[in-house]
């Protein structure tokens, strides 16, 4: 459904993608582990055309993605959740519902995928004339994930859902997560929670200083390993000193 | 008691002219979180082109609105292009959640704009050298009577029209789907492209719409007096200014309650103190709005409004 091939994205001289493959497929949900500073966040808003990449290629569903604007890439299906969710603070929670449809006309539609969010995020409904700046991280975060379902998309990107979030919210974003992947919708996550996010997908690569380092299916590799390197990056040879 | 109620109609239609000026300078901060400084210049040079054809071409009334109101727009494009298209957030360097003016642009464009201010304002005195210049008058010189009150029927229509334009104006942003991307854009201009809008478009459009409305504000104001002197560009920035912060930058709905408050206390002011009192009393409100105790929930608010 997705694939990647040697996207390199640069903030001036800093390369912070230096060359990334990998791909996702269709009705799975595909998880990116990494450090801090690895590059998942660079990655995901290359990919929503936000950042333009110096080279590689980003193929979704058979067509090029690199180049085109963001408004053309949600329009082909691909969604995505940011980090730190970027709700609209000064919109109310319906018209955050409202923005995420733009690119779409159907009014029927729209307006019964509005009463469909609010079935599976009853915590919305109770604040839909409220401005989405005076919810709660947890609140901003389902927002967030209904906006971006808002568009319909094939593939949802999903970018540190878990972030400054209580456990207990964690959970319920996961389970949300795993709902969506039950209903057929594509997901790609990008996680730091690597141990919640090892029980919700199939496959997974690990990313470390702007390259993917590893991948495979859960439990292929120690997961012990796995989340330390997740966590805290490839452990350095062990240098004693004194 | 009359007289104290005559003072408050006079205010309160003075109001609405200051209120339709300071619209577009409210819409141009509500969309790009910049401060136009070339704003009142724009209007006038727009203005200054109106009466030019007006002295030269002897064009009617009509056609000089339409002249004002195209080469506000075109003057305005013109503005955005130089001080704000290159200085608002670029995406391409978006990282995070950005902050408006985070890393220091908006001063760049608030500097440009303050050259382009004297660049628009040259051009216009060169174009009509006198300080006095002819605009076409739509002034009624008739009063109405309206028991003990007496009300200049041209400027009235002027403060009915600011209040219809500003209020349908905020309603139709709250309701249209164009209203809703273009406040969208102006929250949050990287999830406005995550969710597919053409935000440099809308904000293009905006400016040049504000500054058609800078346009419209211009000759509906000059056609009261029949005139136009090169003070028209300061005057417009300076009343926009202070009755669009009085409202609150960047709201719609604010502006008109700004401009008229302003007319008012302004008209209070100088039957009280006299000419004098009324430039000091419209600062010393400005002053207080902006240092008032209530703004501090206002910044609490807006500090957890802004995610990251």
């Amino acid at each position: 459904m997705l694939e990647i091939q040697e996207l390199a994205t640069a903030y001036g001289k800093i390369e912070a993608l230096k060359g990334v493959s990998l791909s996702a497929k269709a009705g799975q949900v595909t998880c990116l582990l990494g450090p801090n500073g690895a590059g998942k966040s660079t990655l995901m808003l290359t990919l929503a055309g936000i950042l333009k990449p110096q080279r590689g290629s980003v193929k979704f569903e058979g067509e090029e993605l690199v180049g085109r604007a963001p408004a053309q890439i949600v329009a082909r299906g691909l969604a995505l959740v940011p980090e730190n969710r970027l709700v609209f603070p000064a919109l109310t929670v319906r018209e955050n519902l409202m923005a995420g449809a733009y690119k779409r006309r159907d009014m029927a539609g729209i307006r019964s995928d509005i009463d469909a969010m609010f079935v599976r995020f009853p915590r919305l409904k109770e604040r839909i004339e409220q401005l989405a700046g005076t919810l709660s991280g947890g609140e901003q975060q389902m927002l967030a994930v209904a906006r971006a379902l808002m568009s319909r998309p094939r593939l949802l990107l999903m970018d540190e859902p878990s972030v400054g979030l209580a456990p207990m919210v964690v959970a319920e974003i996961f389970s949300i997560i795993r709902q969506l992947h039950q209903e057929g919708v594509s997901l790609f996550i990008v996680e730091q929670n690597a141990h919640m996010a090892l029980k919700v997908a199939q496959h997974f690569y690990l990313m470390e200083q702007g390259r993917v380092s590893f991948s495979g299916s859960p439990g292929q590799m120690a997961d012990d390993d796995l989340i330390q390197r997740a966590y805290l990056g490839q452990q350095r040879p062990q240098t004693v000193e004194s | 008691m009359t007289d104290l109620l005559q003072l408050v109609v006079d205010g309160l239609i003075d109001g609405g002219a200051y209120a339709l000026i300071g619209l577009g300078l409210s819409l141009t901060f509500g969309s790009l979180r910049r401060l136009n400084l070339a704003y009142g210049a724009t209007a006038m040079l727009a203005a200054y082109l109106g009466a030019w054809l007006y002295a030269t071409q002897q064009a009617p009334a009509w056609l000089v609105a339409v002249t004002v109101i195209v080469a506000a727009t075109l003057i305005g494009w013109y503005v955005e292009r130089l001080c704000f298209a290159c200085t608002t957030q670029d995406a391409t360097q978006a990282r995070g959640a950005p902050v408006a003016g985070a890393d220091g642009r908006e001063v760049v464009a608030l500097a440009s704009s303050f050259a382009i201010w004297m660049q628009l304002e040259q051009l216009a005195v060169n174009l009509l050298p006198r300080h006095l210049n002819a605009f076409p008058s739509l002034a009624v010189s008739q009063d109405w009577q309206l028991g003990e009150l007496m009300v200049r029927p041209d400027r009235m229509g002027l403060a009915v029209m600011a209040a219809a334009l500003t209020l349908g104006l905020a309603a139709w942003l709250e309701r249209s789907r164009i209203g809703l991307s273009w406040r969208a854009s102006a929250d949050h201009r990287i999830a406005a492209h995550l969710v597919g809008m053409p935000v440099e478009r809308l904000q293009t459009v905006g400016f040049a719409a504000a500054c058609a409305l800078s346009g419209l504000a211009a000759f509906s104001i000059l056609s009261l007096d029949g005139q136009v002197t090169p003070m028209f560009g300061m005057w417009a920035l300076l009343k926009g200014l202070v009755a669009a912060m009085l409202g609150g930058l960047g709201s719609v709905r604010g502006v008109l309650w700004g401009g008229l408050l302003l007319g008012l206390v302004e008209s209070l002011a100088q039957a009280s103190f006299g000419a004098q009192g009324r430039e000091f009393a419209s600062y010393a409100l400005l002053f207080v709005v902006l240092v008032a105790p209530w703004r501090r929930s206002r910044e609490r608010f807006l500090a957890t409004a802004v995610p990251g």
